[in-house]
């Protein structure tokens, strides 16, 4: 009756794993049982006598994620053609690793190796002959810029920190592998430059990746949420990027980037506000420009969470605020609505969210429909049957337009949830209950840290460093790195004084 | 990455100049002027000047014990009892000045945005917000304030801008309003309009380190003094020597005055924004520092917990009041002339004592 009550019985893996035998009939007796040999299709051996020392060997790999032409230039010709003393000086390929247990043997066959038995040796070796499938290096496409450089992130591990290392020639640059997932065991890289990033945060990023509990953990997007502090909160603390330029910029900076495969990007922690807000095109702009443009985006910032609200605001309760004309006229394309003002917005607010959800999941080639719809409904056929004043759908473009200004998409949903939030408080008791919904949420979000890093810093706390929070310096002006992450080093130029 | 203490001077100066230099902008220059006319602007001079050797005094008794907050402090010199007395009774007035002051300020709001809202919803969202910003802790109030502060302080100095043209210099005669002696004892009287400089003492050592805290405060009290008495100033030119004395909100009275240019004529919604945020700011700081007080003297470490029965105390006291009059002309005025001599004497007593028992030899 009170079965769950009962511990679950701890599988095999924690206990002793079993060696390998100097037997080959034993080793491959014991492999293929573990691999369901015969009714795993893309399981597959090759038994042959070895030239070198007349043995019989067998090699077992996965058919499917295996170089065939590797598997067949590297290890079966030589042993079948080359002399030699022992195995390693047959075999050519690039690494040969000694295996002595079977746990180990799984491992690496899972991961595109192929493993060596031999008869009469108690010790296999793995030939790493991998060759998994991935896209090649696309776009950006979601963090599009129109300057710097347009490679993009793919799902292959090796790929993306090569494009990190093709950009950064530093020795101190260490790539950390670490495993994750008790089943499926997937490699994450820790990418940092190791002269600069701040011991206790790296120590703290070791022991998150090492407390997931979890069977499985496919991707980066997946990692993201096991990792973060607060799962809860309404704002982002990790960063996801694409753009290998942008995690390259971080890394000078000390901070540190996470990879794993199958992800076409990368983790950066850690991170405050203002990462979310700038954009790589900032620094590839000039000074000026580049300013200008964060400028727009703190506007469009402002406007998407506020627009709706204030709206309701001051046409609610402090009408008295508006000019004469422009009152006459929001009343006058009111007259004929039968809603309250905040039902009106709402109904568009949710409309442009119907539209948009709808627009990411919409198959290709259907998506035209989305723009008809949306044009249709939105803009005329609601004005026409009265249901909403042609105003509300002028404040509603505005606040759904500088939505898309907040590149992110992380910190995108959190300003999207927080414009209902505002939407709400602000028909309640106006400009006040407004204010006090904004204080608060504003407070919450500078009391949220990221890996210790308060959320506004540097603007408050201030640290030395090139105070890049709004605006930001003439590069040649940057003489610090962030203080809020503690590099080791924080001076950014090595050679003035 | 743990970082302990991360505040600075800066977020000190911002908390102070909110917190305190916030009553320009509420009833207390109407509090004032009702009493000396167009002379109010001299009050808080001479308050600050009376106030400030006591306050001088408790920073250099604090730097003497290194270490100790407000309340350690009164422990340490004065015994463990009658410092928690003493300290019982600061938290006490400070307290009764939390609750009458935040009704002052939803009666405020209540007359000039919301006169048909019921006093008790407003007041419970007031409080409510000033408890959520509080519960975040010192290190985000004080994030906050010096993020918020330039939005603020830009706010006040676009009003004082704008309101130049309508400003007449000859209407500070006469100079002393109604009589010098006024002036002088309603100075005196209404010292405790400073009293607040001294609550923030019991953040003393959460700062990075004391001389932070030192500077902050000398910077925060010197600039708080600087803009109330500028602002007071302002409102005797605007509204001259009898009505400056009959307005109730100068502060929201001059931004009725207000145009930007001949089309927005209407914009004291635009003030009431920065009005409010700063507000919401002033009364976070006020809960969470009395809510510290209280838990200093009684020796509670997690003393969080303790600003939900507080924010909801203030409540059911700040309702007591039948009125914003009685509650503004009568229990305010009282309570900042009973304020006064504690505020003003406290710091010397603990000096006195502190003398005697040789403690201030020690270096």
């Amino acid at each position: 009756m009170f079965k769950f009550l009962k511990k679950v019985q701890q599988t095999d893996s924690k206990s002793e794993p079993e060696a390998v035998h100097t037997k080959l009939d034993k080793n491959a007796q014991h492999i293929k049982q573990l691999f369901s040999y015969g009714l795993n299709k893309d399981f597959t051996f090759r038994e042959l006598t070895a030239k070198y020392s007349q043995e019989k060997i067998e090699i077992y790999y996965y058919s499917s994620i295996v170089d065939a032409n590797k598997v067949y230039d590297a290890i079966v010709r030589p042993l079948l053609e080359s002399e030699g003393k022992q195995i390693r000086d047959v075999i050519v390929a690039e690494s040969v690793k000694e295996i002595t247990d079977f746990e180990q043997a799984t491992e690496h066959i899972n991961s595109g190796k192929a493993i060596i038995f031999e008869d009469g040796n108690n010790t296999a070796y793995s030939i790493d002959v991998a060759k998994f499938e991935y896209r090649g290096i696309g776009k950006a496409e979601n963090e599009s810029t129109i300057r710097g450089p347009q490679e993009a992130f793919t799902e292959s591990l090796n790929v993306n920190v090569s494009l990190i290392r093709k950009r950064m020639h530093d020795k101190q640059l260490v790539t950390e592998g670490k495993q994750v997932g008790a089943r499926s065991k997937s490699e994450v890289n820790i990418v940092y430059v190791k002269d600069l990033v701040n011991e206790e945060i790296l120590k703290s990023v070791r022991e998150r990746l090492d407390n997931i509990e979890a069977d499985n953990v496919r991707n980066l997007e997946l990692l993201e949420q096991f990792i973060e502090e607060r799962p809860y909160s309404l704002v982002p603390t990790v960063l996801f990027t694409e753009r290998p330029g942008n995690a390259t910029s971080y890394l000078e900076d000390g901070h540190i980037i996470i990879l794993m495969n199958n992800s076409a990007g990368c983790l950066i922690v850690p991170v405050t506000f203002w990462s979310f807000f700038h954009s790589p095109e900032d620094r590839y702009l000039r000074f000026l420009f580049g300013n200008f443009s964060r400028l727009v985006r703190m506007l469009a910032f402002y406007l998407t969470t506020m627009i709706s609200a204030t709206y309701i605001a001051i046409t609610n309760f402090h009408s008295a605020m508006l000019p004469p004309d422009l009152l006459l006229a929001i009343t006058a394309s009111r007259e004929r609505v039968p809603f309250p003002l905040i039902f009106e917005i709402l109904i568009m607010e949710i409309a442009f969210e119907l539209i948009r959800e709808a627009g990411i999941r919409i198959p290709n080639p259907l998506g035209p429909t989305i723009g008809i719809v949306g044009a249709l409904i939105l803009g005329q056929a609601a004005v026409q049957a009265n249901i909403i004043s042609p105003i509300i759908v002028i404040i509603t473009a505005v606040s759904g337009l500088t939505s898309f200004a907040v590149t992110d998409v992380s910190i995108n949903y959190s300003v999207r949830i927080t414009r209902f939030i505002f939407i709400f408080s602000a028909g309640f008791l106006g400009i006040f209950s407004l204010m006090g919904a904004f204080l608060a949420w504003f407070m919450y979000v500078a009391s949220i840290k990221s890996f210790g890093v308060p959320f506004f810093a540097p603007l408050s706390p201030s640290y030395r460093s090139p105070h890049d929070t709004l605006f930001r310096k003439a590069i040649r002006n940057e003489i610090w790195r962030p203080g809020q992450i503690k590099p080791k080093d924080i001076r950014k130029k090595a050679n003035s004084k | 990455m743990k970082d302990h203490k991360t505040l600075k001077t800066r977020e000190l100066f911002a908390m102070m100049t909110i917190f305190v230099g916030m009553k320009l902008a509420d009833t207390t220059p109407s509090l004032l002027s009702s009493k000396a006319s167009n002379a109010f602007w001299m009050i808080p001079i001479i308050s600050f000047i009376v106030i400030i050797p006591s306050f001088l005094l408790l920073i250099f008794l604090l730097k003497k014990y290194k270490d100790k907050n407000l309340i350690q402090l009164l422990e340490a010199i004065l015994g463990t009892y009658l410092g928690k007395a003493l300290g019982f009774t600061i938290f006490l007035s400070a307290f009764l000045s939390l609750s009458l002051d935040s009704r002052n300020y939803v009666e405020q709001i209540k007359l000039l945005y919301f006169p048909e809202s019921p006093t008790t919803i407003l007041y419970f969202v007031f409080i409510g917000v000033a408890f959520i910003g509080a519960k975040k802790g010192l290190e985000v109030i004080g994030y906050s304030s010096w993020i918020g502060l330039p939005l603020i302080k830009f706010s006040m100095l676009l009003m004082a801008f704008l309101i130049f043209d309508r400003i007449i210099l000859l209407r500070i005669f006469p100079i002393f309003g109604d009589g010098l002696d006024v002036v002088l004892t309603q100075g005196i009287k209404k010292a405790s309009i400073f009293s607040e400089l001294f609550l923030f003492t019991i953040a003393y050592t959460a700062f990075k380190d004391t001389n932070t805290f030192r500077k902050g405060s000398y910077l925060g009290s010197f600039v708080v003094i600087f803009e109330i008495t500028f602002f007071f100033l302002l409102y005797t030119l605007v509204f001259d020597y009898n009505s400056v004395g009959k307005v109730a909100f100068p502060f929201h009275d001059i931004t009725q005055y207000i145009n930007f240019g001949d089309y927005f004529t209407n914009v004291e919604t635009f003030f009431m924004v920065f009005w409010l945020l700063a507000a919401y700011m002033r009364f976070i700081i006020f809960l969470y520092l009395i809510a510290w007080i209280f838990a200093a003297v009684f020796n509670i470490k997690e003393f969080e917990p303790l600003i939900l029965p507080f924010a909801f105390f203030t409540i059911i006291i700040g309702m007591i009041p039948d009125n914003t009059l009685l509650n503004d002309l009568f229990y305010r005025d009282r309570l900042l002339n009973y304020m006064t001599p504690l505020f003003i004497s406290f710091p010397i007593i603990l000096w006195i004592v502190a003398f005697f028992k040789g403690d201030l030899k020690k270096t």
